[in-house]
C-alpha cells in the first residue's frame, strides 16, 4: 500500500523517495509497525509545492532513518568534521591573552625613582628622578621605600603622571637586620602596587619594621599584609610578599603572595630591573598573585648574582 | 503548555525546545531554507555577503581590543601605525586576525557588487521588491564607505593617500564643503582618526544592521556546505596573498601609491585634473543614481535579460566602464624622469574617449548577442532523471578520507602554529573549512541514496 500511494504522486521529491523505497519494504518486514505509521503519512499533498524546510519532510522518512546505523554512523562523522573543522581556532584565544601594558617583549630597565607628583604624593621626595645606587646608604637608607614604574614609556615625566598602577611598584631597601645594608641588590626588593585581594594600592609602613614577622606592606582598603622576606631556621632570606593576614592571605595559593620584580645591579652599583617573566612561579602575574617560594627559587638567586637561566 | 512527548536525545530535544520558543521572536518571520541539494550559490550572494559581514565583525571587534586610535604619544603620526605594526608582528593570532579582516572586507565588496549584479540581470528588483533594492544600493554605498574607514585607519602611505584625498574632495564640494569636512574629518590628523574610528566601528555598522533588517528578504537561503566553504577560502586566500602594513604615514615624505581596486576608479576621474567635485563626487553619484532609479524607469513585466534588451546593455556599460576607470586608476606613467603631476596625469580625451567606446561596443554588443539568441530558437531538452553519482559504499570512502584529510591538516595547522608559521595556519584553517564545507555537502548528497 504504501509503496503504491508513493508511485502515484509525481512529486518533486519523488526521486528521493523513490529511493527509499527499497529500504522501507526491508524495514516493513523486520518491523510491523512502521509500514503503519508509513501509511498515515502516504496521502500527503501532491507536488505543486514551494522549496519546503528540511524538517517538514521528516515525519515520512524518520521511522525509516532511524533504523539505519549506517546514517547513524555518517550523522557521527558529520558531527567529527564539525569539530575537527573548530579545533585548529582554539589557540587563536591566545590573541586575548596578550599584555595590554606592555608594548613588545618585556625590557631591562635602570631603577629610576618616579618623578614627585601631587597624585603620587611626592612619593620619592629629595631623591625623586635618581638613579638608585645599591652603594648609596645615605640617598637609599635601609627601611625606605619609593615608588618606581615598570615598563616605562621612555619619559620619565610621562611615568610619573601615569596613574595605572599595574605599571607601578614599591621599592624597598630592607631593614638592617634582614641584610638591608649590604652594597648588592638582593638588599632591596620591589612589590607590585596592586593587591592581589582587591587592586587596591598597598603602602609600606617602615614602624613595622621592628615587628618580628616584618608586616610592613600593608593595603589601606580591607587591611591585607604582606611581609618582607623572613629568615628561616639556617638564616636564609625566604618567602618574601607573601600575605600573613586581612583577605589576602586567606586566599588560596599562589593569589596570596604580591608580584615582585628581579631586580640586580650592575659593577657600579646601579639597580637594574631585569625582564620579568609574568607567570605565577617567577614574578608573579599582577593583580592576580605569585607563588611565594618564587622568591628563594628564583628573584633572589639573581639578585645574588646568578646569570639568568 | 502541554506538548507531545518528545523523542530524540537531549541535544536534539535541547534544540527543539529552542526553536518552539523563537516562535514568538522576528526570526520565526524568516523562512530559511537549507537546500537539500546544490543550488547555485549566485541566488544568496546575499546571504553569503552577510556572512562575510559577520566575519569582519568578529575579527574586527577583536581587532579593536589592540588597535589605538591615537596619533600623538609614540612620536609623530605613528601610534596608530604601530599599534597594527604590535598587531601584526607580536600579539599571538594578531596576524591572522588582521588578514582575515583585510581579506574579507575585500571579498564583501566583491560579494556585494556582483550580489548586486545577479539582481540587476536576473531580473528580480523588480515586482514589489523595490524597497529592497533601494536599501541594497544604499548599503554598498555604506560598504563602500566603511571600506574606506577602514584602511585609513592604518595611517601608512596608502591610507594617508586615502585621506588626502577624501578630505580634499569634501573640501571641494559646494557651499557645505568646509562644514563637511570639518564635520566628517575634523580640524586635524589627531581629530580625524577618532572620528574615522567611530564611524568605521561603530555609526557605519549600525547603519548597516539597521538596513539590513529592512532589506532581509523573508526567504533566506542558509546553505552550510557553501558557507563553509567560502569562509575556508577566503581564509586561504588570505594565506596565499597576506597584506603587509605598509610604510608609515608621513606628510612630509610621501610616497606614489594606488588606493584599494574599489577606490582606483574615483582616483582616476580625479587625475584627469577637471573639477574635483565635478570628477570626484558628481561622477560617481551618477552610477549610483543610475542604480537607484532603474526599477522605477524599468517596470515591463519581463524578468529575463534577454527579454530587456536596453536594460542588459546598460547594465553591460557599467560593468565596461567600472573596468575601464578602474584599469585607468592603476595606471602610472613609468617615465620617473617626469614630475610627480605629470605621470600621475589621465588624459582626458584619451579616458572620455575610452569612455564613450565601451558604450557604444557594449549596446552594439548586447543587441547583437540578443538577436543571435532569438534567432536560435533553443530547444528545451528533457531532464534526465538523476542517476546517483556515487555509491553509497563510495560515500562512506570518501568521508573517512575526507575526515582523515581534516585530522591531517588539523595535525599540520598545530605544527604551524607552534613554529609561528602564520601563512601557513591560516592556509590550513581555511582548508579544514572547505574539508567541513565537503563534508557536510556529501552528507546532504547521501540523504538521497538508499540506505
Amino acid at each position: 500500500m504504501v509503496e503504491d500511494s508513493k508511485e502515484t504522486t509525481p512529486s518533486q521529491q519523488k526521486p528521493s523517495e523513490a529511493e527509499k523505497k527499497p529500504a522501507a519494504t526491508v524495514a516493513s518486514q523486520v518491523r510491523p509497525p512502521v509500514p503503519a505509521q508509513g501509511a498515515t503519512t502516504a496521502p500527503r499533498p501532491p507536488p505543486p509545492r514551494p522549496p519546503v524546510p528540511a524538517q517538514a519532510q521528516t515525519p515520512a522518512v524518520a521511522p525509516q532513518r532511524k533504523q539505519s546505523g549506517r546514517r547513524t554512523f555518517l550523522k557521527a562523522l558529520v558531527a567529527v568534521g564539525a569539530i575537527l573543522a573548530i579545533v585548529p581556532f582554539v589557540p587563536w584565544g591566545n590573541y586575548l591573552l596578550s599584555s595590554v601594558s606592555s608594548s613588545g617583549p618585556a625590557k631591562k630597565q635602570n631603577v629610576v625613582l618616579d618623578l614627585n607628583t601631587t597624585s603620587n604624593n611626592n612619593a620619592n621626595g629629595a631623591v625623586s628622578g635618581q638613579q638608585v645606587n645599591v652603594n648609596d646608604l645615605t640617598s637609599f637608607p635601609p627601611n625606605g621605600s619609593w615608588l618606581i614604574t615598570y615598563p616605562t614609556s621612555g619619559d620619565l615625566t610621562i611615568d610619573s603622571q601615569n596613574p595605572d598602577t599595574f605599571q607601578k611598584f614599591a621599592l624597598i631597601r630592607l631593614p638592617t637586620e634582614l641584610g638591608g645594608a649590604n652594597k648588592s641588590a638582593s638588599a632591596f626588593v620591589a612589590y607590585s602596587k596592586v593587591c592581589v585581594h582587591l587592586w587596591c594600592s598597598p603602602n609600606y609602613d617602615p614602624q613595622k619594621s621592628s615587628n618580628p614577622t616584618y608586616e610592613t606592606y600593608q593595603c589601606p582598603c580591607h587591611g591585607s599584609i604582606y611581609q618582607l622576606p623572613t629568615k628561616d631556621s639556617s638564616g636564609n632570606l625566604v618567602d618574601a610578599g607573601k600575605a600573613v593576614a586581612g583577605p589576602a592571605s586567606l586566599q588560596a595559593p599562589p593569589t596570596n603572595a604580591i608580584p615582585m620584580l628581579t631586580l640586580t645591579a650592575d659593577s657600579n652599583g646601579d639597580l637594574i630591573i631585569q625582564p620579568p617573566v609574568w607567570d605565577v612561579d617567577h614574578n608573579g602575574v599582577i593583580g592576580y598573585g605569585r607563588n611565594y617560594a618564587s622568591y628563594q627559587n628564583y628573584i633572589l638567586p639573581l639578585a645574588e648574582g646568578e646569570q639568568l637561566p | 503548555m502541554s506538548r507531545p512527548q518528545e523523542k530524540g536525545n537531549v541535544v536534539s530535544r535541547l534544540y527543539e525546545w529552542i526553536k518552539n520558543g523563537l516562535e514568538r521572536t522576528i526570526f520565526m518571520g524568516i523562512q530559511y531554507t537549507y537546500p537539500k541539494r546544490f543550488v547555485s550559490p549566485l541566488g544568496y550572494l546575499g546571504t553569503l555577503t552577510g556572512i562575510v559581514f559577520l566575519v569582519l565583525g568578529v575579527s574586527g571587534g577583536l581587532l579593536m581590543i589592540y588597535y589605538q586610535p591615537t596619533l600623538s604619544g609614540c612620536g609623530s603620526l605613528t601610534c596608530a601605525f604601530a599599534s597594527i605594526e604590535r598587531i601584526n608582528n607580536t600579539v599571538p593570532s594578531g596576524w591572522l586576525l588582521r588578514n582575515i579582516h583585510y581579506t574579507a572586507s575585500n571579498a564583501m565588496v566583491l560579494l556585494a557588487v556582483l550580489h548586486m549584479y545577479y539582481q540587476y540581470f536576473s531580473g528580480r528588483f523588480k515586482i514589489k521588491n523595490e524597497v529592497l533594492w533601494v536599501t541594497g544600493i544604499i548599503l554598498g554605498i555604506i560598504t563602500g564607505l566603511e571600506a574606506f574607514t577602514g584602511y585609513d585607519l592604518l595611517f601608512n602611505q596608502r591610507a594617508g593617500l586615502a585621506i588626502e584625498i577624501g578630505s580634499s574632495l569634501a573640501n571641494a564640494s559646494p557651499l557645505i564643503g568646509g562644514t563637511l569636512r570639518l564635520a566628517t574629518f575634523g580640524a586635524g590628523f589627531t581629530d580625524f582618526v577618532l572620528r574615522l574610528y567611530a564611524a568605521h566601528v561603530f555609526i557605519l555598522p549600525m547603519v548597516m544592521l539597521i538596513l539590513v533588517f529592512i532589506h532581509f528578504p523573508r526567504y533566506l537561503v542558509f546553505d552550510l556546505p557553501v558557507i563553509s566553504t567560502v569562509v575556508g577560502g577566503l581564509f586561504m586566500v588570505a594565506a596565499i596573498f597576506p597584506v603587509a602594513v605598509g610604510v608609515a604615514y608621513s606628510p612630509s615624505n610621501p610616497q606614489l601609491t594606488i588606493p584599494e581596486w574599489y577606490l582606483t576608479g574615483i582616483y582616476a576621474l580625479l587625475r584627469t585634473e577637471f573639477d574635483k567635485f565635478v570628477m570626484g563626487g558628481l561622477m560617481p553619484a551618477l552610477l549610483f543614481l543610475t542604480a537607484l532609479v532603474v526599477p522605477f524607469v524599468d517596470t515591463s513585466k519581463k524578468l529575463s535579460w534577454k527579454d530587456r534588451p536596453f536594460f542588459t546593455a546598460l547594465g553591460i556599460t557599467t560593468i565596461a566602464q567600472i573596468i575601464i576607470t578602474t584599469a585607468w586608476g592603476f595606471y602610472i606613467n613609468p617615465n620617473t624622469n617626469l614630475p610627480t603631476l605629470s605621470r600621475l596625469f589621465v588624459d582626458p580625451v584619451l579616458y572620455f574617449s575610452s569612455m564613450l567606446g565601451v558604450t557604444v561596443l557594449s549596446f552594439a554588443f548586447t543587441y547583437a548577442f540578443l538577436r543571435y539568441l532569438k534567432a536560435k530558437e533553443r530547444v528545451r531538452r528533457a531532464v534526465a532523471p538523476m542517476t546517483p553519482l556515487l555509491t553509497k559504499r563510495w560515500v562512506f570512502i570518501i568521508f573517512l578520507m575526507l575526515v582523515g584529510a581534516q585530522l591531517t591538516l588539523n595535525f599540520f595547522a598545530w605544527t604551524a602554529a607552534l613554529t609561528n608559521l602564520n601563512a601557513m595556519t591560516l592556509f590550513d584553517a581555511g582548508a579544514i573549512l572547505v574539508t567541513f564545507g565537503v563534508i557536510a555537502h556529501l552528507y546532504r548528497y547521501s540523504q538521497s541514496l538508499p540506505f
